[in-house]
Formats: structure tokens, sequence, C-alpha cells
């Protein structure tokens, strides 16, 4: 990982695992997000929690450019303020309804959240796309050793995993629980990056019966 | 927890009607107990040590406690007019607060989100302003001239129409809700949640109705009821803090929920803390 | 066309989804699973003794496995929910429906046990729930690289009628579907198809309709 300066980005999700229009759950060390893409295309992460009745706004919907709480349909804007209480169409919902958001970056195909505040911009992976999201039961320290290999500064490791280069960009989100994203050349063939994606899954199994946790 | 004053409630452990199949085995507030019948056929509630627990029939379900219930269990006079068709919906689990499970069901805001085109719909948002006291005598919080347009507010209507309730709370996991009875508009169905809290994060639902309804087949009632409450569930399943807050601070309450601001003062009143927070966090 | 139903039941979900799908109307006979017991008894015995539901009764045809149903109302009036007709496609629909078997055990044991007190081993179910889930996950992402976006072509089938019920309801067993990207994405292809019909637990994409009144300052 990055050294720690006053933060760091945590790459939290593909872009293509984030159409328009949609919301999905994220999680870094601080918590659980609320990851969602406005019609337009602007990408927002709001807390995972409706300040109304505690519903995780994650189990919501996305309408233009507000993300509504699927239990009572309040909607909130990109920058975290109440737009509606559809129980009272007339009201206009008072500044202090909001939830807290936490800046978000989008790059090389990457949803990037700010944990703190970082110095700098998320790293560049330079000519590496990224291919899936998988979560392994597993600390970063487990995946390093089955991989044979440490992190790089940008959260990256490679190996070589059933004679296939495997680049993964990992990211805690728990004790003993890693986010990984598998990375590959942009010019990959559909034939290599399925060889990747497996070579990844066979490299988590490997990580997790090292970490022990997993039947 | 001896403290606790949810400890001498009644609770629902069971269903009458199922006693002869055999010992049934559950929990109350985190100690486990048995529920079985006697040669007589008289229900019989004791925990793992073998302690006899209070226990009584009423509404279909067997009743018990591990304190010692002051007072007797509610009563619901409609039960107990001719015509009426009683309905065992069946136990569901939820992991969730017991006094959670009891707010969802106070509440009718959330009718055209999670109950789409059978309890509510868009545009039929907006919750009119209603009545809400706690009856100092019966020692119960009542909300009245409750009203919502539903698309299917029953099994037995036919269309649309703007329905109206009641909601009564009369012991801290009990609920009873009176609404419009399509085939006889002078008279209220009543819909009740009875909650059997496990743990402070689990419970089991027993819903039970009384209704006027001579057309649709028991299984149809059963269903209906079924599918609303397991339209809840997985919105019970995700709410955060899973305690109920009983300090302002974490949740906002409008006016649409006076129901439940009116519950969680209740309950804290009465120190009813059982799956519930208190300071703010 | 009959169908003995129970409105919780995934499995029954799935016949009654694609005849939504597919335009077929359903005759429903609700059958009183829970707390009745009533598939075990006498007159649904005599039907089906494996005491399972759904049923599906089409004049003399009784059919009591749901991938059997999915088939029978693809093949009467909509058989591109079937494949192309080549073997690999019909061959991915079969290894997708026997994979579907294993979620009902699995996913769907996990559901029973944590909501209907079913008996069985929680952390069992819930690891080959998760396993499970792990290899759909992976046959989504390798199939959209094929360019596909459904289980066995670039079109629904009832591969992926047979193993969206069990799957969209994981949680209700709790096996959290957070980790699984592609099974989000594709969950919401199915849900968004014309005549997607719900049922308790997987509720109504409410994006898909627009705001029936848009405040000043949403957009």
């Amino acid at each position: 990982m990055p050294a720690e300066t006053t933060g760091f980005w945590a790459p939290v999700a593909l872009s293509a695992d984030l159409p328009p229009a949609t919301v999905i759950p994220a999680r870094t060390t601080a918590g659980s997000i609320a990851l969602w893409r406005s019609q337009s295309g602007r990408v927002a992460a709001s807390a995972d929690r409706c300040p109304h009745r505690g519903m995780r706004l994650s189990h919501g919907f996305v309408r233009g450019e507000a993300l509504s709480c699927i239990y009572h349909g309040w909607s909130y804007a990109q920058a975290g303020n109440c737009l509606r209480i559809p129980a009272h169409p007339g009201l206009s919902p008072p500044e202090t309804i909001r939830v807290a958001t936490q800046k978000v970056e989008e790059a090389d195909g990457l949803l990037w959240v700010a944990v703190g505040d970082p110095a700098h911009q998320p790293p560049a992976l330079a000519g590496l796309v990224p291919l899936r999201s998988l979560t392994a039961e597993a600390d970063i320290g487990a995946i390093e050793r089955a991989a044979g290999a440490t992190l790089d500064a940008r959260g990256v490791l490679e190996t070589v995993e059933n004679s296939q280069a495997v680049r993964l960009l990992l990211v805690e989100l728990q004790p003993h629980r890693t986010l990984v994203h598998v990375l590959v050349d942009d010019g990959a063939t559909p034939a290599e990056r399925i060889m990747a994606s497996r070579a990844a899954e066979s490299l988590r199994r490997r990580a997790e019966s090292l970490q022990g946790g997993i039947a | 927890m001896a403290e606790n004053a949810m400890l001498n409630q009644w609770y629902p452990v069971g269903l009458f009607s199922h006693l002869a199949k055999g010992v049934y085995k559950t929990a109350l507030m985190g100690e486990k107990i048995a529920v079985s019948a006697d040669a007589n056929g008289d229900a019989v509630v004791t925990t793992c040590a073998g302690r006899i627990l209070p226990v009584l029939v009423r509404f279909g379900h067997v009743w018990s406690s591990l304190g010692e219930p002051t007072k007797d269990l509610f009563s619901i006079p409609e039960a107990d007019q001719p015509g009426r068709r009683f309905v065992e919906v069946g136990v569901v689990r939820v992991r969730c607060s017991p006094l959670r499970a009891v707010e969802n069901f106070l509440d009718i805001a959330h009718f055209p989100f999670v109950h789409t085109d059978i309890l509510g719909a868009e545009p039929h948002t907006e919750v009119q302003n209603y009545k809400v006291e706690i009856r100092d005598v019966e020692d119960e919080v009542w909300a009245t001239q409750v009203k919502f347009y539903q698309p299917q507010a029953a099994k037995s209507a036919s269309g649309g129409i703007t329905t109206e309730y009641m909601y009564r709370v009369p012991s801290p996991t009990c609920s009873v809700l009176y609404k419009t009875c399509p085939p006889r508009p002078t008279e209220w169905d009543v819909i009740t949640l009875f909650v059997q809290p496990l743990a402070e994060d689990l419970c089991d639902v027993w819903p039970w109705m009384a209704l006027f309804d001579d057309e649709t087949s028991m299984t149809d009632l059963i269903h209906f009821q079924q599918t609303i409450f397991l339209q809840d569930r997985s919105i019970l399943e995700n709410q955060i803090p899973h305690l109920l807050p009983l300090d302002p601070g974490m949740e906002i309450p409008t006016r649409a929920d006076m129901t439940s601001v009116a519950y969680r003062r209740w309950l804290k009143r009465h120190n009813f803390t059982y799956g519930a927070q208190l300071v703010a966090q | 066309m009959k169908l003995y139903d129970y409105i919780l039941s995934p499995s029954c979900y799935k016949v009654r989804l694609m005849a939504a799908l597919t335009g077929i109307p359903l005759k429903i006979r609700p059958v009183d699973f829970h707390p009745g017991g009533e598939h075990r008894k006498a007159e649904l015995l005599a039907l089906n003794p494996a005491g399972s539901i759904p049923i599906l009764e089409d004049g003399d045809l009784v059919l009591t496995e749901s991938s059997a149903m999915l088939v029978y109302l693809s093949m009467k009036t909509a058989p591109k929910w079937l494949g192309d007709g080549t073997a690999e496609q019909a061959a991915r629909v079969q290894q997708w429906l026997s994979f579907s078997h294993r979620l009902t055990a699995n996913l769907g044991g996990a559901r029973l046990h944590e909501m209907l007190h079913r008996p069985g081993d929680i952390a069992v179910l819930q690891a080959h729930g998760i396993a499970a889930l792990r290899e759909l996950e992976a046959g989504l992402v390798e199939q959209g690289l094929r360019g596909k976006s459904f289980l066995a072509s670039d079109r629904p089938t009832i591969a992926d009628i047979a193993c969206f019920p069990y799957v969209a309801l994981a949680p209700d067993g709790g096996v959290l579907l957070d980790p699984y990207p592609a099974i989000r994405l594709w969950s919401r292809a199915i849900r968004a198809l014309d005549g997607f019909i719900e049922m308790p637990g997987i509720h109504r994409l409410h994006e898909l309709k627009p705001d029936p009144s848009i405040a000043a300052g949403e957009e």
C-alpha cells in the first residue's frame, strides 16, 4: 500500500460495473458506501445509510441525478442534501437532512474513493486495464505469500500463476477480506482475459487456504 | 438485563394448533425454551433447566414469559365477533431487533416503495396528518384517522380504495392494525404482528388476522399476508444500527412518522429496551 | 395449465416468471406450504410422491421438476428461450440447469433455515452457496468476455430463469450478494426484461419508472 500521508485513494470498483443510473454497495476501511452513477454519468460516494430510519442506501435506486432510498423513497443529490421526501411532496427538506459524501475519482477504468485526505491523485496504471473485481477471504499478506511477491507502491501485485502473468490491484476491505481487481494489458485478447481471470481465481484459492478461513 | 421491564411481558412462542406435532424448541430473550402439550392438551412452556414458565393461549398462539407478568395479555374485542375468520399466517424469522419489526409494521410511508402496486403506488405517496396518542388508562400507543390510497388493499378488495387504518401497540413487541374491511365497510379487519424476541437482533414474527371475508380461501389469505411481510423482511435486515435508537440524533422522523415517534417515546418511558440502544452513537 | 404454487417458493417463481415473460396464462392453485405443510399431505402426495412443489398440470401431463417446466413452457410458445439450436448453447443451457439444482440445495436450504425454521447445517449451506455464487460470477465474467450477457447466449434462456430466483434471494439465507459485480449486472438485466414479475423478497426496480413528479434542483 502507498505510504500513509494524510489519506489514500481506495479503488472500490470497476467503472464498467457501475452503469448510469445504478447504485452499488462498496467499502473502504473507513466504512460502507453507496457508490452511484447518475443518469448523466456523474459518480458519487454517499454513506451507505439513510438518516431517516437507517436503511442501506445501496439498496436504493437512481433516477436522474438523485439517489433514492428503497424504504420511503427519500431522494438525495450527489452533494448529499435531501431533495425530496415523498410522504410530504410539498415540503422542501431542511438542509440538516443529508448524507455524508466522500471524494471519488474515475481514472483508468476504476473508481477510487478518498479515505482521509489524500495528498495526490490516484496512482496511474500505465497501459493496464481492469478486467474484473473479486473478493478474497484473505489478508493482503496471505495473498502476497500465495503469490510469492509483494505489492508495489501503487498497490499492484505482479506474479505468475499456472504459467500465466497475473497483475492484481489489491485493497483491504476488512480484516481477512481483500478486494482484488484483476488487471490485464490494454490489448489483451478475450482468450487472454479469460486465462487471466482463471489465474486470479486459482491464486485466490491458494491465498484463502493459506489464510485458513474458508470451507 | 434483570432490571429490564420487558422480562415481565407476555410473548408469543408458538402456534397452539401445532402442539400436537411434538415438542417445539425455541428461545425467548436469549434463553432456550421448549413448548409442548401435556396429557390434557394444555400448553406447557419450560426452560432448558426445567423451570416452568407462565403460559396462556390466546389468538391461536401460545404465550409465555421469562418473568412474572403483572397483567393479563391484551384483548382484541373485535376478535370475538361472530363471523370472523382467524388466519394463522405462520412464523417467519428475521435477523433484526424485535422493536424494528414492530416499528416497520406501524409505518405507512413505505407502502408505495416496498409493497408496490399492492398497498401503495407512486405518485400516491403523500401521508396526510393523522392522530397519535399514548392512552394513559390502557397504557397503549394508538394512531387513528390514518388514511392511504391503495391499489389492492386486501384480498377482498376489487380495486383501488382509500383505506382507513388504526394502529395500536398494546405491548412492546406486539401491534394490532385495524383497517377498512371492503366487504363490511362499517367494520374493521384486524391484522396483528406478534413478535417473539429470540435475541436483541433476532426475532420470530407471528402474524395473525381476524377478518370478515367469506370468499377468499384460507391459503390465499395466508399467502397475501406472507407476501407483505416478506417484502418488509429485506428492509428489516438492512437497517443500521441493528438496535432501535431511542434517543434522537441518529434518525430523523417527519410528521408521517408520528406513530413511530410515539412508540419510541413509550418504549423509553417504560424502560422497554431489549432490542434498543439508548445513547446516540 | 395449472400450477400448484407457493408464493414464497423460488422454484415455483421460476415457472410463474417464465410464464409471465412468454405470455402464457397459468391457473394458480395455491398450496399452503407453510405453515400448513400441504405439500406433504395426501392430495398432493398422490399427484407428486416426492412431496415437492411446484407441480405443473397440462391435461394429462404432470411435471414435478421446475427445470422440466421451463423446457415445456419454452418449447410450447417461445423456443428462443432454449438457445440458438446449436450443440454448444444447448449444452450450456443444460450445464446451468444442473447447476441451478445445487442452488436450490445450498442457497435455498440456507434461506429455508434462516427464514422458515427448516433444519440444516447453516454454516455448510452458506459456504456451499458462496462457492456456487463464485462459480456463477466467473461464468458470467467469461460469457461477457465472449460478448454474451446471459449464461448460455447473448439473450436470456431458461438457464438464466432457472438460476435467477435463488441467487436474487440469497440474502434471505444470510449470503450477501455484495461481492459479485457480474451477478448484480445480470440480475438487473433480468429484472428489466419486458413482462418481468417480482416475488416477495425481490423488489421492483423503481428506476425503470421515471419520477412521477420532478422537484426543482434534481436535474
